[in-house]
């Protein structure tokens, strides 16, 4: 219990402390150096009829449901090929972890070099292939930035749940494939009846930590396009960045923040408690 | 028994280390906050005189932090706001220093200026470090106005001369444009960058006074001439002038200069610290830049020798809680010496600092030099001379510009209802 204290102490003091701090900060009207002024709910009545941060919000969504879509069985089929014993395998098995161990500053910066709309990759690529009309301007175009911004998130943390699956994967005893094997299943049967079903609690927990993650995500978002142009790719952490760092409004930042909180607990909660039930049935 | 030998001298190495460092806590620590990284062109003179600083006073540990422009503003802010300040930090005077020293944080240097150190700057660039005849802020760097640099060769090559009136560059620009060049190298993430169009097609319009007087409640944010820049700068961006995809390119990775560099734009409208970036990063292409002023605009009030920048752009501040105020003093004076004029000079820079004009030697920097002596009004950066509250709603309604997903009275309105909210009336 003792050796727990440290742990604790520091876990109480960056992680829940803040968190009612903050609910006390959205009270006020504060730009970080002056003096607090208590404005009541405020910040919050603002914050409902703040069309950015809704947008913002319907951004975050949208960044689960394509991590999920995106990223999983991607991780999946990746995880199940690198688990096999193959030649070559520990080659691709450092290859596909790299993006994962590049830092989400310098990914967001090969990135935005290949988005680059005159000199870039992937438009240079498409006008070689006689595609000139799908070289769009990935980063500058408002109804394409937040899906440029989505793929470059999803390349990077597709590693991530590889690795976690693998570990799974290696986790599962071999008699039960060589049972399969002796009673005449496919590969792909032994994948669908084994494989699959044994999998499913570190899906659901890879779930949950694309759902959390989505929903705070900040880092390669930023470094991208800032949460632009005219906010269109922005997501709840950047604008709650931009709202407290930029125009030092950290009274109103705070209140993005907290809400921030409160929808990733909510919606984790909620899909922890369904996945429960469905496991139990 | 081995075990205990290495315990032993685990602790022993332990205790020399907090010796040492206890030790080095003793000497004096000045920490210096700045955007001179090493991709900044002013990086060659400031490391100089970092080194001569180190070489003079070496019982003083000088520690230089480097950050990269945007990310320094924040940065500043967050330490400001947790009272965690360097001994020493660089703004940009005006608004964002004037926030600081209304919450002292910020060491008031008017007693410490000498007769001799005050008139080793130029009077006209004092002025934005300067609140209610105290000074906070000194101007190392230097005047910055905003020119419209154009490629010489290629000018040459469609047979066109750079645009004395507005009506010149829609024509030169539909030129380029037919001949596959994107008229303008603009990088548009950034928002200043392309605000600076918008600020020169107002002061055309509406002369100088129409920021003021919408500053001094006289006017309004969504006057005539406000309208009518945003109107101007839609009409340039239906012709295409603009890169595409302009709002989603970085100005600090440089992808607007990279057109200019790779023939496939013409003009770019930026601070004449372009000549120090040229220098650093394509040193051979400064031969085929020239440049102009911002042309005029027909029937607009502003005259067009009028200029948008500043005498001083950055200024070097003392923290109010800094310990080390003295060595602080040490450093400031060191880099507004003669020395650090002449460095400065060097590295493509017009420094406020006396006696710096005889260095320069650069025609097209003496040219720059020139042309801002001239100006009648030399009106500085909106992001600037705006609170803080305005300067956001006004580079995001400008950026919205480029890509039309607002027009321009919604553009006004918008900039007139916040100065409204902030103003209180």
């Amino acid at each position: 219990m003792l050796f727990l204290l440290p742990a604790a102490f520091f876990f109480l003091l960056y992680l829940v402390v803040p968190i009612p701090v903050s609910g006390y900060y959205s009270l006020f009207k504060w730009d970080g150096i002056g003096t607090l002024n208590f404005i009541q709910l405020d910040n919050w009545k603002r914050l409902l009829s703040d069309d950015v941060f809704w947008l913002a919000v319907s951004n975050n969504f949208k960044l689960v449901i394509i991590s999920i879509i995106g990223q999983i069985p991607i991780a999946l089929i990746l995880a199940v090929l690198l688990t096999r014993k193959l030649s070559g395998v520990n080659f691709f098995k450092t290859v596909f972890f790299i993006p994962m161990l590049i830092s989400s500053v310098a990914v967001a910066f090969l990135w935005r070099y290949m988005y680059d709309p005159t000199f870039g990759l992937i438009n240079a690529v498409l006008e070689g292939i006689g595609l000139e009309s799908w070289a769009l301007s990935w980063l500058g175009d408002t109804g394409v930035v937040f899906y440029s911004i989505a793929i470059a998130v999803c390349w990077r943390f597709i590693p991530l749940y590889m690795i976690i699956f693998m570990a799974a994967i290696s986790g599962i005893s071999e008699q039960l494939y060589e049972a399969a094997r002796i009673d005449g299943a496919s590969p792909f049967q032994s994948f669908w009846k084994i494989t699959l079903p044994l999998l499913l609690p570190t899906m659901i927990n890879a779930v949950v930590l694309v759902i959390v993650g989505s929903l705070k995500y900040f880092g390669m978002v930023y470094a991208l396009s800032g949460g632009g142009p005219n906010h269109a790719s922005e997501v709840m952490a950047t604008y709650m960045y931009t709202k407290s760092f930029t125009e030092l409004r950290m009274g109103y930042g705070s209140t993005i923040s907290l809400s921030l909180f409160l929808i990733a607990f909510v919606v984790s909660v909620f899909f922890l408690a369904l996945t429960k039930r469905s496991i139990r049935d | 028994m081995r075990k205990k030998m290495i315990m032993l001298g685990m602790a022993f190495a332990m205790f020399c280390l907090l010796l040492f460092s206890g030790l080095a806590l003793a000497r004096t620590t000045l920490v210096v906050w700045d955007i001179m990284t090493e991709s900044n062109q002013y990086y060659p003179a400031f490391d100089a005189a970092n080194a001569r600083f180190r070489e003079l006073y070496p019982d003083v540990e000088l520690k230089h932090v480097p950050i990269q422009n945007d990310n320094y503003k924040t940065k500043l802010r967050t330490a400001m706001a947790a009272d965690n300040t360097p001994d020493i930090f660089m703004t940009w005077g005006s608004a964002g220093l004037k926030k600081y020293v209304d919450n002292n944080k910020v060491y008031d240097l008017t007693d410490d200026l000498s007769k001799e150190w005050q008139a080793r700057f130029a009077p006209a660039a004092m002025g934005l470090g300067n609140f209610d005849g105290r000074q906070y802020g000194l101007p190392i760097t230097n005047t910055a106005v905003s020119l419209l640099w154009y490629r010489k060769d290629m000018f040459e090559k469609y047979g066109l001369t750079p645009p004395q009136t507005f009506e010149e560059l829609l024509a030169v620009g539909q030129v380029l444009k037919q001949n596959g060049i994107t008229p303008f190298a603009l990088a548009n993430k950034n928002k200043w960058t392309g605000s600076m169009y918008f600020m020169y097609l107002v002061d055309r319009i509406g002369g100088p006074g129409t920021l003021q007087k919408a500053l001094n409640r006289s006017g309004a944010f969504n006057d005539a001439p406000f309208i009518e820049a945003g109107q101007k700068l839609q009409q340039m961006v239906d012709l295409g002038f603009f890169p595409k995809g302009v709002n989603g390119l970085d100005e600090d990775t440089g992808q607007s200069r990279a057109l200019l560099y790779a023939d496939k734009a013409a003009m770019y409208l930026m601070g004449s610290w372009f000549v120090g970036v040229v220098k650093l990063e394509n040193p051979a292409i400064m031969d085929k830049m020239d440049f102009v002023v911002f042309p005029a605009v027909k029937g607009g009030r502003g005259n067009p020798g009028n200029l948008v920048g500043t005498f001083g752009d950055l200024y070097f501040s003392i923290s109010a809680d800094s310990e080390h105020k003295e060595a602080a003093l040490n450093y400031l004076k060191l880099i507004s010496d003669d020395t650090m004029a002449q460095e400065l000079v060097k590295a493509g820079c017009i420094p406020p600092l006396t006696g710096s004009a005889k260095y320069i030697d650069d025609p097209v920097l003496q040219k720059v030099a020139e042309i801002a002596q001239r100006a009648e009004s030399v009106q500085l950066w909106y992001d600037q001379s705006l609170p803080l509250e305005l300067t956001q709603v006004h580079l995001n309604t400008t950026q919205a510009l480029f890509d039309k997903s607002i027009t321009p009275e919604e553009a006004a309105n918008k900039m007139e209802a916040t100065a409204q909210e902030y103003f209180g009336k």
